[in-house]
């Protein structure tokens, strides 16, 4: 393997690690804070692609209830990607009322709750498709503005050309992560969701009203799974309102490597399994997604608390 | 009445394998394990009961009934033993981590069979042989199937083993002090569930004449956990019902749809709309009855009055 097919193989991997990471980060937000899984997390990432694509000014094909539709603004793609991303959130914080809210008065099985979630997941989906059809979305090729498709980062003789899709992957990645280390580590608000998911009980008699807080934490994690399904959709396309559905799993093997309701653990697991995807073989590609499930597998096999989280205590 | 039998035989099949399904997802349920693999097992039963009738058993005339019982009784062994290899390092994850472990075994077995030469890749296999000559003729089979799964299982929860699997469901730290050994009971229950969604995957695959990869998928394993969880899973006549009603709810929506006088827009979302339906009965059968519409309490309330 040459050096340029090495770099541009581990770039891959970390581009779409960077996402992976993102997308988990949703996931783990919500199961530090109530120690549930949010199954509908993958069809808000399916959400957000199609917000973000909408609020560009692209029109809808000829399927649907929707078809042809268009709006009359064109967002800039960053505009886009912001408000999309936010919709997103707002729809996470509806999820939140309508499937968990009423679960978690009653005390219920968190079994339960994650099942209510896959309901949640199924109407989504399939209000999408009833909505706007079964096809494939592609965002235009001018959406990141007039970027060149490649930017040489070696020189003229030993070129090293990095996709400005990753590029712009890269930069909306790490503005997002150390936006969300400070949320979480260095203001009153990371202080609070940090309390509530530590013990709620105790965070309510400290002043603090834990419902605001898984509030806050569902509109932070849709905003994330949002964003994640905006930069896939953006650099590939938007594949079917299936689409985040099996990217959903994949984020479910992203957690529970990285360790469950770890917040670094997300990063790492995101990245790992990107990179480790993005090294299969040419020859075992069609295998490329049963890697990350392999590897979730393994993991809960030989360490189910996973890389860095804590180890699981049994209480009586 | 010929008419309906003809029209609706392969709507009640469907029913009946629904229902053996639905009790699959709750065999392992009975010991409080949400697991997922059950449609992994009948994608597994399928490709088996395919393989073997159209590259093995080359038949030219009409396909012997022994040789489907003979498929059947071959799958089922073998999901039954993957149910136990998978089962022994799996059930010792609870709760969540369970039901993340077997999507994972569904998604491995999913990309497999789409990618194997002998499960056809992403076409599958087709024109697998009848054994029947109309779909109604099935019942001959998937009738005595379902009364035989519903007998064993009502034993099961009277005897000894039922009684661990619910001591299990309960508290399974109470229930291992008290010297059941919950690994051992849950992945009976697991590889019992893993037989019954292989025997269902053989009949399916010779009644839908295809198999694909299309069969076990993620979306299959939450059509069933729906059969069990608004059925009821407290109770294997929950499945049952569940498993029956919700496999023949796109026919009752269509014949909704087609009253007359109903606004074009209802029509349509009652006849293209089946899935969000489904979703939604999901999300608000969980919050209104979390045991589901068929009860214990319920079926006890019956037998007194």
């Amino acid at each position: 393997m040459n050096l340029t097919i090495f770099l541009q193989s581990f770039l891959n991997g970390l581009s779409i690690g960077s996402i992976y990471a993102i997308f988990a980060l949703g996931y783990t937000l919500v199961f530090s804070i109530l120690g549930i899984i949010n199954f509908a997390h993958g069809a808000i990432f399916t959400l957000g692609a199609y917000f973000t694509y909408v609020l560009m000014g692209n029109a809808f094909g000829f399927n649907g209830l929707l078809a042809n539709l268009a709006l009359p603004i064109r967002l800039p793609f960053a505009f886009a990607l912001i408000f999309g991303s936010a919709i997103a959130g707002l729809v996470g914080v509806f999820i939140e009322r309508v499937a968990f809210r009423p679960l978690r008065r009653r005390k219920a099985d968190s079994l339960l709750t994650v099942v209510s979630s896959l309901g949640v997941a199924v109407v989504i989906v399939n209000l999408i498709q009833y909505l706007v059809g079964a096809e494939i979305y592609t965002f235009p090729p001018d959406t990141y503005g007039n970027l060149p498709p490649a930017i040489n980062f070696g020189s003229e003789a030993n070129p090293i050309p990095i996709r400005s899709v990753q590029v712009v992957i890269f930069v909306v990645s790490g503005v997002i992560l150390s936006l969300l280390t400070y949320l979480i580590n260095a203001t009153k608000y990371g202080k609070a969701m940090r309390a509530v998911a530590e013990d709620p009980t105790t965070a309510s008699l400290l002043g603090i009203d834990p419902d605001r807080f898984i509030v806050l934490t569902f509109f932070v994690s849709g905003f994330l799974g949002g964003l994640a399904g905006t930069l896939v959709g953006s650099s590939v396309s938007i594949a079917g309102p299936y689409f985040g559905i099996g990217f959903g799993l994949k984020g479910l093997a992203v957690i529970v490597l990285g360790g469950l309701g770890s917040i670094p653990g997300a990063v790492v697991g995101g990245l790992t399994i990107g990179l480790v995807e993005a090294f299969v073989p040419g020859d075992y590609s069609a295998y490329k997604d049963a890697v990350a499930f392999g590897i979730l597998f393994i993991m809960l096999m030989v360490r189910p608390q996973g890389l860095l989280g804590r180890s699981l205590v049994q209480k009586v | 009445m010929s008419d309906f039998i003809s029209t609706y035989g392969f709507l009640f099949v469907s029913m009946i394998l629904g229902a053996m399904l639905g009790l699959s997802l709750y065999l392992p349920l009975m010991a409080g394990q949400l697991s997922l693999a059950s449609p992994g097992f009948y994608a597994l039963g399928g490709y088996i009961a395919a393989i073997l009738s159209t590259k093995v058993f080359p038949v030219t005339e009409a396909f012997p009934i022994s040789f489907l019982l003979l498929e059947m009784l071959i799958a089922g062994i073998a999901c039954g033993l993957l149910g136990v290899v998978v089962g022994v390092p799996a059930l010792r994850l609870r709760g969540i981590y369970l039901a993340i472990v077997t999507i994972a075994f569904v998604e491995i077995l999913r990309v497999l069979a789409l990618n194997l030469d002998i499960t056809g890749g992403a076409v599958g296999i087709f024109g697998i042989p009848q054994p029947f000559q109309t779909p109604i003729e099935y019942l001959w089979v998937v009738l005595p199937l379902l009364l035989v799964s519903m007998i064993f299982i009502y034993r099961l929860e009277k005897i000894r083993v039922g009684r661990a699997l619910i001591a299990i469901r309960e508290d399974e730290l109470a229930a291992d002090s008290m010297g059941i050994n919950p690994t051992y009971y849950k992945v009976l229950a697991f590889a019992i569930g893993a037989i019954l969604a292989g025997v269902v995957g053989a009949i399916s695959a010779h009644f839908l004449n295809t198999w694909n990869a299309r069969q076990g998928t993620f979306d299959t394993s939450i059509i069933y956990l729906t059969f069990v969880l608004i059925g009821g899973s407290r109770t294997f006549l929950g499945p049952v019902l569940g498993g029956m009603v919700f496999t023949a709810l796109p026919e009752v929506l269509r014949a909704v749809a087609d009253t007359p006088g109903l606004p074009v827009w209802l029509a349509q979302f009652l006849r293209d709309g089946r899935l969000i339906i489904f979703g939604l009965l999901i999300v608000i059968g969980t919050i209104f009855f979390p045991q589901g519409l068929v009860t214990p309490q319920l079926l006890k309330r019956r037998a007194r009055s």
